[in-house]
C-alpha cells in the first residue's frame, strides 16, 4: 500500500470490538519504516483504537475484543508467546494529554531505561536522559531544573517531557495520540518540528484531528472512516487527489 | 415597576427561599457545635479534678526507736505513720474511731513514707513533716463533691471525719499537686491510687497488634481488587461484602473473635493479641475501601505513562500508582485506627473487661483497653470514680484528637496534585 520503505508495521484482517459493538473493520494497513503515519477521521472512526491496538494498550479495556494480526518487524504481536510488556518497551506511546510522573524532569525520564536496565551506570544513565531531552528539544529549557518536578513545565514542555520519555527506552515505533489536541499553537508548532526530526530514528504513527497537522507532519495517511479504512496513501496524494468520495468529502469539510 | 433588573415577586420568592436554606444550614451547624460544646465542656469540667490530687502533710518520727539508718528497709512503716496520725489526733481511742482516722490516708500510706526514705535517707533519725497521700473521700470534700449540708448517713463522710479534715486545713497541711500517679498506675479498687496505665499498655499493644495485621492485609487487598482482579461477578460480590463488613456493629466481631480466636485457635483470654485480631477485623474493611478509593482517584494517565513505557503492572502500581495513593491509604489507616482505639463492646466480648492492675509488657498477658477502663469506671460505685471516668475520657480524646490531626497533616503534607 503505497510505502516507498519497508513497512515496519503490518496490520491484516484487524477487527475490534468493545463488547457488542465493532469498533473497527477488517483494517488492512502498512506503515512504513522511519516515516510518519498520520491517521485522520472523525471522530469515532476507530483511528485511536488502531493505534492502542499497536501496542496493546487495549488489552486494558476489559470489554475490548481483538481479531486479526498485526505484525512488527515481521513478529506476530498478538502471538500467545508475545510479552506486552517488551512489546510497549518495542512501541512507545505519547498520549493526548500530558501525563508526565509528580516525581522531577529527570526521574520522568529515566524512569524507562531504569526499568528495562538500559544504563550500567549512572553516568550512562545520565547520558542517556540528556540524549533523550535535547532529541526532544527540551534540553536547553531543563538543563538547569531537572530536579524540580515536571508538573511545574508547562504543557507543551510538558508534552516535549513524554516524548523524551518515550523515546528514552529507544522503541521502534513511537505512537501518539492526539499528541497536540491540549495544547496552544506555538506549543503545536514547536512538537510538529519535533515529530519531523523524530522520522530520522523512529517509526511513528500521529492520531491527529487537524487535517493541516497531517499534511504538514506525515509522508503517509490513512483515512478511517465509521471502524473502516477508507483510504491510505502517501499525504500529498490524499489531499491533493484522493481516491474515495468519502475522503474527498472529509478533507474539504463536507463531512466531519 | 418593570426594569430589566427589577425584583419580580417570582424572584423575590427565590431569593427567599435561598435566604432561608442558608439559615437552616446556620441553624443545624450551631445546633452540632453546641452539642460539642455542652459534651466537651461537661467531660473536662467533670474530668479535670482528676489530674490533681490530695496531700495531707504529716509529722512523723523517724527516730532511731521506729527506723534503723543501717536497715531502714526493715522499719515498720505502717505503725509509723499510724502512731503518727494517734499523736496528730490524741483524743481519738477506740478501735472504730481509729480505723476512721487511718482511712484518713491512702491505702499506700506506708509505701509512700517507704519511697520518701528511701529517697532521701537522710531524714531518718528525725522528726520531718512529709506529704501522704489523702484518701479519696478527703480529696473529694476538698474538691467540694461531698456535700457537708447533706444528713450525716447520706454522705461517705462523718462529722468527725469532716472535723479532722479541717484541722489539717486549718494548720495549712493540706497540699494539692498533680496526681502523677493517674498516669502512673494501674487500675486499684482504691480510687485514690487508680490510674490508667495499665490501660494505656493494653490499648497500645492492642493497636500494635491491630495496625501490624489490618494495614498490611488491607492494603494488599485494596490493590489487588483496584489494581489487578478482574471485574466480574465475582469481584462485584467481594465489593459489597466489604462495604456491609465495615456497617457490621462491632459486638458481632466481638463473638465472632470469642468463638474463633479464644474457642477455636485456642489464644489467651484478655490479651492484646485476641483484642488486635479482633478489632482488626472491624478495621480491615474500613482501611480497604478508604486505600481502594484514594487507588481510584489516582488518574488513569499516571498508570497508561508507566504501562506505555513497558512498566509491568505491578511495577506500575507499586512505582506510580500507590506512592501517589498513599496520603489517602494512611488517612484511612489513622481513622480506622482511631475507631478502634475507641471501641469497647467487642473487647468486652473476648474477656478485655477483667480488672486488670498490672501493666501489660507482652501482647499475650491479660489486659485491659482504655475505652473498657472508662466502661468499669464509669460502673464503679465510689464518687471519686466519677472524676476518674472524666479524667480518662480526656485522655482518649486526646489522642483521638492526635490521631485525627495527624492524618489531616499528613494528607496536606503528601498529597500531591496532578
Amino acid at each position: 500500500m503505497a510505502g516507498t520503505r519497508e513497512p515496519v508495521i503490518v496490520a491484516r484482517d484487524v477487527n475490534v470490538h468493545y463488547a457488542d459493538k465493532q469498533a473497527l473493520f477488517k483494517i488492512a494497513l502498512d506503515i512504513p519504516e522511519k516515516e510518519v503515519t498520520s491517521l485522520i477521521g472523525p471522530s469515532g472512526c476507530g483511528k485511536s483504537t488502531f493505534l492502542r491496538c499497536i501496542n496493546r494498550m487495549n488489552d486494558l479495556v476489559d470489554s475490548a475484543r481483538f481479531e486479526g494480526q498485526i505484525t512488527i518487524a515481521g513478529q506476530n504481536i498478538y502471538a500467545p508467546d508475545v510479552d506486552v510488556v517488551a512489546l510497549r518497551r518495542e512501541v512507545g506511546m505519547v498520549f493526548q494529554k500530558p501525563n508526565p510522573f509528580p516525581k522531577s524532569v529527570y526521574d520522568n525520564v529515566a524512569y524507562g531505561p531504569k526499568i528495562h536496565g538500559l544504563a550500567q551506570s549512572k553516568a550512562d544513565l545520565d547520558g542517556l536522559v540528556q540524549w533523550s531531552l535535547e532529541k526532544a528539544g527540551l534540553w536547553d529549557e531543563v538543563r538547569d531544573r531537572l530536579n524540580e518536578p515536571a508538573l511545574g513545565l508547562s504543557g507543551g514542555q510538558q508534552q516535549r517531557l513524554c516524548i523524551a520519555r518515550t523515546i528514552a527506552v529507544k522503541p521502534k515505533v513511537v505512537l501518539m495520540d492526539e499528541p497536540c489536541s491540549a495544547l496552544d499553537p506555538v506549543a503545536t508548532a514547536r512538537i510538529e518540528d519535533l515529530i519531523d526530526e523524530l522520522r530520522q530514528n523512529f517509526s511513528i504513527v500521529i492520531v491527529t484531528h487537524s487535517m493541516q497537522q497531517a499534511s504538514r507532519v506525515s509522508q503517509l495517511t490513512a483515512f478511517f472512516h465509521l471502524g473502516k479504512l477508507v483510504e491510505a496513501g502517501r499525504t500529498k496524494n490524499i489531499f491533493t487527489s484522493p481516491q474515495d468520495e468519502r475522503t474527498q468529502n472529509y478533507i474539504t469539510g463536507r463531512i466531519g | 415597576m418593570t426594569s430589566l433588573i427589577g425584583q419580580t415577586p417570582d424572584m423575590r420568592r427565590r431569593r427567599a427561599a435561598e435566604t432561608r436554606f442558608q439559615w437552616y444550614g446556620r441553624g443545624a451547624i450551631f445546633a452540632s457545635l453546641a452539642f460539642l460544646a455542652f459534651m466537651l465542656w461537661s467531660i473536662i469540667s467533670g474530668g479535670l479534678g482528676a489530674f490533681f490530687t490530695t496531700d495531707l502533710m504529716l509529722e512523723v518520727d523517724l527516730g532511731v526507736q521506729n527506723i534503723d539508718p543501717e536497715n531502714p528497709a526493715a522499719a515498720n512503716y505502717r505503725a509509723i505513720w499510724r502512731d503518727a496520725m494517734k499523736e496528730h489526733f490524741p483524743e481519738v481511742t477506740t478501735r472504730k474511731e481509729l480505723r476512721a482516722l487511718y482511712g484518713m490516708l491512702g491505702a499506700d500510706a506506708e509505701y509512700e513514707l517507704e519511697a520518701h526514705v528511701m529517697a532521701d535517707p537522710a531524714i531518718a533519725g528525725r522528726k520531718v513533716k512529709l506529704p501522704f497521700r489523702a484518701s479519696d473521700e478527703v480529696d473529694m470534700l476538698l474538691k467540694g463533691n461531698i456535700d457537708r449540708a447533706s444528713p450525716e448517713d447520706g454522705r461517705p463522710m462523718t462529722d468527725q471525719e469532716i472535723a479532722w479534715v479541717d484541722h489539717f486545713a486549718a494548720a495549712g497541711d493540706i497540699e494539692r499537686r498533680f496526681a502523677w500517679s493517674f498516669f502512673t498506675n494501674g487500675d486499684s479498687r482504691e480510687p485514690e491510687l487508680a490510674g490508667i496505665l495499665a490501660a494505656l499498655a493494653g490499648s497500645f499493644l492492642t493497636m500494635l497488634v491491630c495496625f501490624c495485621v489490618s494495614f498490611p492485609v488491607a492494603i494488599l487487598a485494596a490493590i489487588y481488587l483496584e489494581e489487578f482482579a478482574p471485574k466480574n461477578r465475582l469481584s462485584d460480590l467481594i465489593e459489597v461484602n466489604i462495604n456491609n463488613l465495615a456497617a457490621v456493629p462491632s459486638i458481632v466481631f466481638g463473638l465472632l473473635g470469642l468463638y474463633m480466636f479464644l474457642n477455636t485457635f485456642g489464644l489467651p483470654r484478655s490479651s492484646p493479641l485476641a483484642g488486635g485480631l479482633v478489632l482488626s477485623l472491624m478495621t480491615l474493611p474500613t482501611i480497604i475501601i478508604a486505600a481502594r478509593a484514594s487507588l481510584r482517584a489516582v488518574p488513569p494517565s499516571i498508570r497508561e505513562a508507566a504501562l506505555g513505557l513497558g512498566a509491568t503492572p505491578v511495577q506500575a502500581t507499586f512505582h506510580h500508582v500507590a506512592p501517589l495513593a498513599l496520603p489517602g491509604i494512611l488517612t484511612g489507616t489513622i481513622v480506622g485506627m482511631a475507631q478502634a482505639l475507641g471501641e469497647t463492646a467487642p473487647l468486652l466480648m473476648i474477656g478485655m473487661v477483667a480488672f486488670i492492675v498490672d501493666v501489660p509488657d507482652s501482647i499475650l498477658e491479660p489486659a485491659t483497653a482504655l475505652p473498657v477502663q472508662i466502661f468499669l469506671w464509669a460502673d464503679a460505685p465510689q464518687r471519686a470514680f466519677v472524676e476518674k471516668t472524666s479524667a480518662a475520657i480526656i485522655v482518649l480524646l486526646i489522642f483521638l484528637i492526635i490521631m485525627n490531626l495527624a492524618a489531616i497533616l499528613l494528607r496536606r503534607r503528601f498529597e500531591k496534585r496532578f
